[in-house]
């Protein structure tokens, strides 16, 4: 625990000390001068106080105690021997009671070697022989302060040093990233609870790095962390496998005193972004190989015509002609429904919210369609209640939604079919259903519909061209108005697929 | 005269393929999807077999291959697979490298658009190794 605490703020015993020197010249220096006569008793007072001290006098041990209960001085001048309370005794008692504050200085007209070695023993600061001169009294005193500041100073740093240890450890336990700090002998020396839930396991004492993290990688270069040139430590940031998770972990070294002590490894989630980089990539793959088909079939197409082999039958090259125009336009349609997506994930199309009636959007579809209805006498029909149908939308969302369904139902539809939009309430939502009567579905096939460039590939479907991108746009644009989308089908029945819309009244 | 069968859900590229291929004498047969393909192995016995990668799922061709050559008779037929998917696609083989062409049972990987005369070259190629082995 100990090593792991944040760098606190820069409180050291030399700067505690430093600044408890400094204040001995702003505050004077209470003393309390403790001795049966009075002449010497005033007579120490004078010399003091003309140095700038605060004194107070007691005759005898017990009147001496009194006072340090009542005004606490800094300094107590206590002679060795005393009638009543012996010195010895009133130190001892002075150190149990007031030690934090008050530093004893033993007076003595007996220069012995042996006293100043017992009082010392008892927590006396200082012995002074008298008689001593001024310069050498104030001295004395002067340096007994000095000790009892520094003392309480230390004191006082040592506890904000505990309350930060404390809170370090509070900070650590709370955080939303794991730690783990291991020693220089690469054993695992603290864990935090968040680390412990990443990695999947315990903390416990004697554990090993292969314990915590079993990946090669992680472990080498946990490693060269560790052993890092303390001047020129190294930091490492790699991703791991967790429990179910995949995480980031940042290696800093741990230095202690300018040495190589360890490292620490803090481990963040990043199970998310990864996931999300991962889709990426396979939309991107996606998004190269639904570019390359068409273009392999054009390209071929061109390459067949060029050989001249067909020169002879000017009708199979028109169609094959035709074919290319179909794929190119095809490809130009993937390439704007890519462009759309990305610029609604961006957050770039400008959207307005707007009342409006589901009927009228539906029937302007209906009515762009019907040249390309009509070309295979696909009979398009539009059912609703009476009145009008209130959503509020974005009126591009609706088109989008509307054109990709209708678009389908026709595109998948037999000729001299129907298609049929019924609008309908369904509780709080409008319940509008697109009707086909196509090549439909089965249950397999019907899977993963909505899923981008899904597109359901058999005999019936071969010739149809799309981008697999419609429906994963219906599914998107619903998502952001909480309707939903749905599909019912059966094979060479027909499909009907399913939006809903919250209604506005 | 060599019979040559392609698998593929692009029925442009099918018909382009095709009709380069007749035109160079070879006797085509095309499927759209995995099951017709088979049909069509197992009714004809190809020399020789071209197909996709993706097709109903991203490991369709594979699944192909696989059976392909458990039909009797086209354990040695020589398979070339023509893909548009990247070289690595986040699948855990690599599909341009040996141990992944191995591991998938084709003899060679061919990223589309394949040209023409590229494919000519290959089945020429094949067609005359396995005619030294017959």
């Amino acid at each position: 625990m100990t090593e792991s605490g944040p760098a606190v703020r820069p409180l050291p015993g030399d700067l505690a000390i430093a600044a408890a020197i400094a204040g001995l010249d702003r505050e004077p220096i209470r003393v309390l001068v403790i001795d049966v006569e009075e002449g010497m008793r005033e007579g120490l007072r004078r010399i003091l106080e003309r140095r700038g001290c605060m004194v107070c006098t007691a005759a005898d041990g017990e009147s001496a105690l009194r006072l340090l209960a009542d005004s606490p001085c800094e300094v107590a001048l206590v002679p060795l021997s005393m009638p009543g309370m012996e010195g010895s005794a009133l130190t001892e008692q002075i150190i149990r009671r007031f030690g934090g504050r008050t530093v004893v200085v033993i007076t003595s007209a007996r220069a012995s070697v042996e006293a100043a070695v017992e009082v010392t023993r008892q927590g006396a600061f200082d012995f002074l022989v008298r008689p001593s001169s001024p310069q050498n009294l104030i001295c004395v005193v002067e340096r007994a302060a000095q000790q009892g500041r520094m003392v309480r100073e230390r004191e006082k740093y040592l506890s904000e040093l505990a309350g930060e240890r404390n809170l370090s450890k509070q900070m650590i336990n709370s955080m939303h990233e794991g730690v783990v700090v291991l020693n220089i002998r690469r054993e695992p020396v603290l864990m935090n609870p968040r680390a412990e839930h990443f990695l999947g396991t315990h903390f416990r004492d004697g554990m090993s790095l292969p314990d915590l993290f079993p990946d090669l990688d992680t472990a080498a270069a946990i490693e060269a962390v560790i052993d890092s040139a303390p001047d020129r430590p190294e930091c490492r940031i790699l991703q791991l496998s967790g429990s179910q998770r995949r995480l980031q972990g940042s290696i800093s070294p741990l230095l202690r005193d300018g040495e190589a002590g360890g490292a620490i490894v803090v481990l963040s989630d990043v199970t998310e972004n990864w996931k999300a980089e991962q889709d990426k990539n396979m939309f991107v793959s996606m998004v190269a190989h639904e570019l390359k088909s068409p273009l392999s079939a054009i390209i071929n197409y061109l390459n067949v015509i060029l050989t001249g082999m067909f020169d002879d039958n000017p009708a199979k090259v028109r169609e094959m002609l035709e074919r290319c125009k179909v794929r190119g336009e095809a490809l130009l349609d993937l390439v704007r429904d890519l462009l759309y997506i990305n610029s609604r994930e961006v957050g770039k199309v400008e959207r307005t919210i707007e009342p409006l009636d589901l009927k009228l959007v539906i029937a302007s579809q209906v009515e762009f369609f019907k040249v390309q209805a009509d070309k295979r006498r696909i009979c398009m029909r539009l059912e609703a209640p009476e009145g009008p149908c209130m959503v509020k939308a974005d009126r591009g969302d609706l088109d989008r939604v509307f054109m990709n369904l209708i678009s389908n139902g026709i595109k998948y539809n037999r000729d001299k079919g129907s298609l049929t939009v019924r609008i309908s309430e369904a509780g709080p939502a409008w319940e509008i259903a697109v009707v086909d009567t196509g090549v439909g579905m089965s249950d397999a096939e019907q899977a993963g519909i909505f899923q981008e460039f899904y597109r359901v590939k058999n005999h019936k479907t071969s010739g149809i061209t799309g981008t697999g991108l419609g429906l994963a746009t219906v599914r998107r644009v619903l998502a952001g108005y909480s309707g939903r989308a749905v599909v019912q089908s059966r094979p060479d029945a027909g499909s009907t697929f399913t939006v809903t819309f919250p209604r506005e009244s | 005269m060599a019979r040559i069968l392609i698998v593929d859900d692009d029925t442009d590229l099918l018909e382009g393929q095709r009709l380069f291929l007749e035109k160079h004498g070879y006797t085509v047969q095309t499927a759209l999807t995995i099951e017709d393909g088979l049909a069509r192995a197992r009714e004809s016995a190809p020399d020789m077999i071209i197909a996709d990668l993706m097709m109903e799922h991203y490991d369709s061709g594979f699944v192909f291959c696989k059976k392909v050559r458990e039909l009797p008779g086209l354990e040695k037929v020589p398979i070339v697979m023509q893909t548009a998917a990247p070289r690595k696609m986040g699948f855990t083989f690599d599909t341009g490298a040996s141990s992944g062409r191995e591991w998938m049972k084709v003899d060679e990987m061919l990223t589309k658009p394949v040209p023409l005369e590229h494919l000519l070259g290959k089945i020429e190629q094949y067609l005359s190794s396995k005619a030294r082995h017959d």
